[in-house]
């Protein structure tokens, strides 16, 4: 079904405070587009916009370049799929996805066809006479999934649909999402604030803080082009550094002073002031013997190694004062570092971006959780 | 095999120091039976439901005494063709009174302290809050205090309506309009917001959501309040009291209080109360059972089920 266009023109909400400030936002048809950010940033109430939950102080919401903000939620041609799935408790699975269809008065035998087909997209056929408090979690999700989908909307509005499960069922998940929605074409917006779920399975997304977008992009784009610290600290690339930009080349090539090191830096050299910050992805960041020379080389100290299974993680302290994590793949190929030991890392020219916005770094709860700089701070604890 | 049997021996061998070298006294064991609470509990039990066993009991008395203990019958019931509850003019009318007062209190306090409950949930101000705090306040105001104020209104104010069965009822509704507006307004904050707008989502009216979702969501609460006033009607004498005019208009508890307090009691009042204690077990049990079938596959155990219909009348 084509349609499913999406246009946000100027919207805002304001409740006490802004919770979406002057958002223009362009959605196309059949795309899998995401909302990302911390929570407080706006992105649930720009979905609850949509859906009609909430109406907007200002701007406009247009489908298919109709006019919504006006219309109540019970006659927009979107549905949601809630965080909390909002199965209705006293009916059975089969009756749950009949709900949108009995309002609509159809045949009986069009209505359980449709809610078989939808629960057989879902997989979920012979669960039809469970009701919600008997189904697991990711069962309750899909539910949730037929009981929109089998209104065929133009858009589906997902609330972090995927935020109340365990990790191995959210990864196996995101899969599924993906294809279903490639399998029904309709327009997926996606509000999260797992970064990997929006890498994984949008087309496009939009970082955003304090009720604005900071950056628009396809996943690529986005995690290798950070606009600001905030988008790149958020992305899950925090290894920021510090730098002084001393030299600036062609084609966004440039020096950048580093403590006392001098970085060749590859990317973001036009747009970046002159005090900015460096950026590399963990992956990107070689370790080698301490007293190996060539450029882009800084000294090192491992501060702490942490093992993830298939790969290990390395916090590394440079010279210059700055704290950089690194990520070796446990492919058999890497020299095992020990801790205290003094390195040199390899910043590659290419994998080396500075950025034109300043901004905040944004709250991670993936870090570390004590302060690797203390010593002695795990036997304090 | 070797490791289990290794290990239940070094559990025998901590065992046996524990108890060997470090006994304790019983007063300082905190494993120890609770003898004491426990005894304590039989004890509260005993004292507080032999007195009703042997109210129940001399309602079954042949003779005429409630004190001396002649024998099992139903004379006081309806054997007897004057005095037993069911020929006794007066007590048979008490029994529908109650029945009435109940059914018609149920029938006009529910509804409206739903539709209260709704409305204050909606409505978010000053006012809402405080007439919410009014709801609340019914809790705390003596009965005998409301219901001397409502003996006025309608001795004094509103001589239109006299006292009798409409007095009563308006009384009633009244003082009991809090258990719904109460309960079911809990029911709501616990439900959240989420159903209603799912249903919204989904294409549901306003309309359409409040009878399709939102009444079988509040059904639970609904139906305990309903118990709740029900069994609490049938329990009230103090508004009766004061409102009833006559014997036709005068329910069970208030015969039962005069006639044994004007010194004219006999097993037919037993008989009378046992009918009264009666009733107020069938409510609480259609209530338990009711609450469960209707919160079945909501995860609510019986527990639960009985702390909602009857804790919240502590």
């Amino acid at each position: 079904m084509p349609g499913g266009r999406i246009e946000l023109v100027s919207l805002t909400k304001r409740f006490a405070e802004v919770a979406v400030d002057d958002i223009d936002l362009q959605i196309a048809s059949g795309e899998f587009f995401s909302l990302l950010g911390p929570s407080g940033c706006g992105k649930t109430t720009t979905l609850r916009l949509i859906a009609g939950f909430e109406q907007p102080t200002a701007g406009k919401i247009l489908l298919d370049g109709t006019d919504v903000s006006a219309v109540p939620p019970h006659k927009r041609n979107v549905n949601t799929v809630f965080q909390s799935y909002a199965l209705f408790p006293f009916l059975n699975v089969f009756d749950n996805v009949a709900f949108g269809l009995r309002s609509r008065k159809l045949p009986s035998s069009e209505l359980s066809s449709r809610v078989c087909s939808a629960l057989d997209l879902v997989k979920l056929k012979s669960f039809e006479k469970r009701r919600p408090g008997q189904l697991s979690g990711g069962q309750q999700q899909r539910v949730a999934l037929a009981r929109a989908l089998v209104l065929q909307p133009s858009v589906l509005l997902l609330d972090e649909p995927l935020g109340a499960l365990d990790a191995k069922l959210r990864r196996s998940l995101k899969v599924e999402l993906k294809a279903l929605q490639e399998q029904v074409g309709i327009t997926f917006l996606y509000v999260t604030h797992d970064q990997e779920e929006a890498l994984t399975m949008s087309d496009r997304l939009a970082v955003m803080r304090d009720g604005k977008i900071v950056q628009i992009g396809s996943p690529t784009e986005v995690y290798e082009e950070p606009s600001d610290t905030y988008v790149a600290d958020f992305l899950g690339v925090s290894n920021l550094m510090e730098v002084d930009i001393t030299e600036r080349g062609p084609g966004g090539q440039c020096q950048a002073k580093l403590g006392d090191c001098v970085l060749t830096v590859d990317h973001g050299g036009q747009e970046a002031p002159d005090r900015s910050h460096a950026v590399i992805r963990p992956e990107r960041v070689k370790i080698e013997e301490f007293g190996s020379t060539g450029p882009n080389r800084v000294p090192a100290m491992v501060e702490r190694l942490v093992y993830l299974g298939s790969s290990t993680q390395v916090f590394l302290r440079l010279a210059a004062g700055t704290d950089l994590q690194a990520v070796l793949q446990n492919d058999g190929s890497q020299t095992a570092w020990s801790q205290g030991t003094p390195v040199h890392a390899f910043l590659a020219p290419d994998a080396l971006r500075v950025l034109a916005g300043g901004g905040e770094v944004a709250e991670q709860g993936d870090d570390l959780p004590i302060d690797i700089a203390a010593p002695g701070a795990l036997q304090a604890g | 095999m070797t490791s289990v049997t290794a290990r239940s021996s070094t559990s025998g061998a901590a065992a046996k120091t524990a108890g060997g070298s470090t006994r304790l006294r019983p007063w300082r064991n905190p494993w120890r039976h609770p003898w004491l609470l426990e005894g304590f509990t039989w004890l509260y039990l005993l004292w507080s439901l032999a007195p009703i066993a042997i109210a129940v009991l001399f309602s079954f008395n042949s003779g005429k005494s409630q004190a001396s203990y002649q024998g099992l019958s139903w004379r006081w019931y309806w054997g007897d063709p004057v005095n037993s509850v069911f020929h006794n003019p007066q007590l048979q009318s008490s029994v529908f009174t109650t029945l009435k007062l109940s059914a018609y209190t149920t029938l006009i306090a529910v509804p409206i302290g739903v539709a209260f409950a709704l409305g204050i949930n909606r409505w978010r101000s000053k006012t809402a809050a405080s007439f919410n705090f009014v709801m609340i306040l019914s809790f705390v105001v003596p009965e005998l205090i409301f219901g001397v104020a409502m003996f006025f209104v309608f001795t004094k104010l509103f001589t239109g309506i006299q006292l009798g069965l409409l007095a009563e009822i308006l009384g009633l509704v009244t003082w009991n309009v809090s258990w719904p507006a109460i309960i079911v307004q809990a029911r709501l904050v616990g439900i959240g917001r989420h159903y209603e707008e799912a249903a919204a989502d989904l294409g549901a009216t306003q309309w359409q959501t409040m009878r399709r979702v939102m009444m079988p969501l509040l059904w639970p609460a609904i139906f305990a309040s309903a118990i709740l006033v029900f069994s609490g009607v049938i329990d009230d004498f103090v508004i009766v009291d004061l409102l009833s005019s006559n014997a036709s208009n005068t329910p069970m508890s208030v015969i039962i209080y005069s006639t044994q307090h004007g010194g004219n009691g006999g097993p037919a009042l037993n008989a009378l109360a046992t009918v009264m204690l009666v009733m107020s077990f069938v409510v609480a049990i259609l209530g338990f059972l009711g609450y469960r079938f209707m919160t079945r596959g909501q995860r609510i155990d019986g527990q639960q089920a009985l702390a909602t219909i009857a804790g919240a009348e502590n």
